[in-house]
């Protein structure tokens, strides 16, 4: 299993990276993964090894979910706090100037490509990846199914990488 | 669909509809099988799913930037919604607290200031594998990582710490009369109320801010400005050599944390992580040869039991480890 492991770790990775928006995470996540396989030991796995550890790692985010939210809600109540004030300066938490210059260009880049994109395929790129919604509530706000939803969040992504990537 | 969409190569595209697949709601076993079986069918497949997600990643970054806003606009318009630092204070966790318990060598020893200096001056030391927090008199607190050594002294217009060869972490009371001095090496840090991060170790000094503003001056000249340092900014150097001090964007949670019990790096070379080893266990981890040490390592370390590092590490990294009863031993594959 932990052979298994070795050989599986960094796919694991890129699947949870995915959906965990974040790629340290990710790596943190499959590290713990690491803890429960050697506390298995050398086990008979029936069945496919691979899914097994798939799965493990999946209970493990759901269980990092759960305990994080009250974690999350304090680093997002930082991140919003916007400021703190310093002697008799206020000082805002914010990216250096230079980092702000260069993410809106860029920003303004891609919202003129997304606007060039058939419109339909924008609007599913817009409520996704800027709004944040779900691909479930993408598809609600938009009237079409999930599968409609993913083609054209999947080929909105395929058109900005060939122009801006 | 799009015309723009025959530019990318095929890998891409597929990388592409991987990624948004995966970004659904729910993701199967079925889904893992299928994903794991494409990347291994090609490494080019892996390579294009890494571009995409870097991508993905940034475009998501930048976006944020729409919504935000208040970042960018320069701090002397900034007003309105100001809340005072309250520091969060974490309990620590340890993956294994016991494991990490019986590795501790002793209790912090404190040793009170001799005769011949002031009496505010207080040293403090954490022997290996031992880390503490440090409560000051004005409501500041420091904790301490292993194998750490500094002193503290207290002065009507000052609070002064120098750090030995050390890392530690501040969470700096506001006092507006009394600025809140370090000293690392060559190096000055001064702030007033904020949380940062100082690591002097093996002649290489870097501090990383988490909140507020800090000034630090990597053994300027008397007349030069000082670099002012924001959250998620750190500035490393070596010692002696004030030229290669650069500002660079840090992720501050890594940095520190050691606070959490896990060492998180960045496309460091084996021979730093073997360092931090030392600090946190009593027997030694050495590394066989120069291409050992060379090896470069990103990822997460659980700081817990020794042997379960170092059996991880050789997972992480191609090395073979031959543990004896004085050292552990790694050497490349």
């Amino acid at each position: 299993m932990i052979r298994l492991y070795g050989e599986k770790r960094a796919n694991l990775v890129r699947v949870f990276a995915a959906k965990l928006r974040s790629a340290s995470e990710a790596e943190d996540l499959i590290q713990d993964l690491y803890l429960k396989v050697q506390a298995l030991g050398e086990v008979e796995v029936e069945g496919d090894g691979s899914a097994l550890l798939f799965r493990m790692a999946h209970n493990l985010m759901l269980d990092r979910l759960r305990s994080q939210s009250r974690a999350g809600a304090r680093d997002e109540g930082w991140r919003s706090l916007q400021g703190t004030v310093l002697g008799d300066q206020q000082v805002a938490d914010v990216p250096s100037a230079e980092e702000v210059v260069a993410g809106r260009q860029r920003l303004s880049a891609m919202m003129t490509a997304v606007d060039a994109l058939p419109p339909q395929v924008a609007r599913a790129f817009k409520l996704h990846k800027l709004e944040g919604l779900s691909h479930a509530d993408t598809a609600v706000a938009m009237g079409v199914s999930r599968s409609s939803v993913e083609k054209h969040v999947s080929a909105a992504l395929k058109a900005l990488m060939a122009k801006l990537a | 669909m799009t015309r723009a969409q025959t530019d990318i190569d095929a890998e891409m595209a597929e990388a592409i509809d991987w990624l948004v697949r995966l970004q659904g709601e729910t993701v199967t076993e079925r889904d893992w099988l299928e994903f794991d079986a494409w990347l291994t069918a090609s490494p080019a497949h892996a390579e294009a799913y890494d571009a995409v997600l870097t991508f993905d990643d940034r475009l998501t970054l930048d976006s944020r930037l729409s919504q935000g806003e208040p970042a960018a606009e320069p701090l002397t318009a900034f007003s309105g919604k100001v809340v005072p630092l309250r520091p969060a204070r974490r309990v620590w966790i340890w993956s294994a607290g016991a494991a990490i318990a019986a590795a501790f060598v002793a209790g912090a020893v404190l040793l009170p200031a001799s005769g011949l200096l002031s009496a505010h001056e207080t040293t403090y030391v954490t022997g290996v594998g031992e880390r503490r927090t440090v409560a000051l008199e004005d409501g500041s607190r420091i904790e301490m990582n292993a194998a750490s050594r500094m002193t503290v002294r207290f002065e009507r217009h000052a609070r002064r710490v120098h750090l030995d060869d050390a890392q530690a972490f501040f969470d700096v009371a506001k006092d507006t009369s009394r600025p809140f001095l370090v000293s690392a090496g060559d190096t000055q840090v001064r702030v007033v109320g904020t949380q940062f991060d100082v690591r002097h170790r093996d002649g290489q000094i870097a501090v990383n801010v988490q909140r507020g503003l800090v000034e630090v001056r990597p053994n300027l000249p008397r007349d030069a400005a000082p670099f002012r340092l924001r959250p998620g900014q750190g500035l490393s150097h070596r010692k002696g050599q004030r030229a290669d001090a650069r500002v660079q964007a840090v992720a501050v949670e890594e940095v520190a944390g050691w606070r959490q019990g896990r060492l998180i790096y960045r496309d460091q070379p084996l021979s730093q992580i073997a360092g931090d080893m030392n600090r946190l266990f009593p027997r030694p981890v050495k590394l066989a040869d120069a291409e050992a040490a060379n090896l470069r390592l990103s990822g997460v370390l659980i700081v817990d039991d020794q042997d379960a590092m170092v059996d991880r590490l050789s997972h992480l990294l191609p090395v073979r480890t031959t543990t004896t009863d004085d050292a552990i031993v790694i050497r490349a594959r």
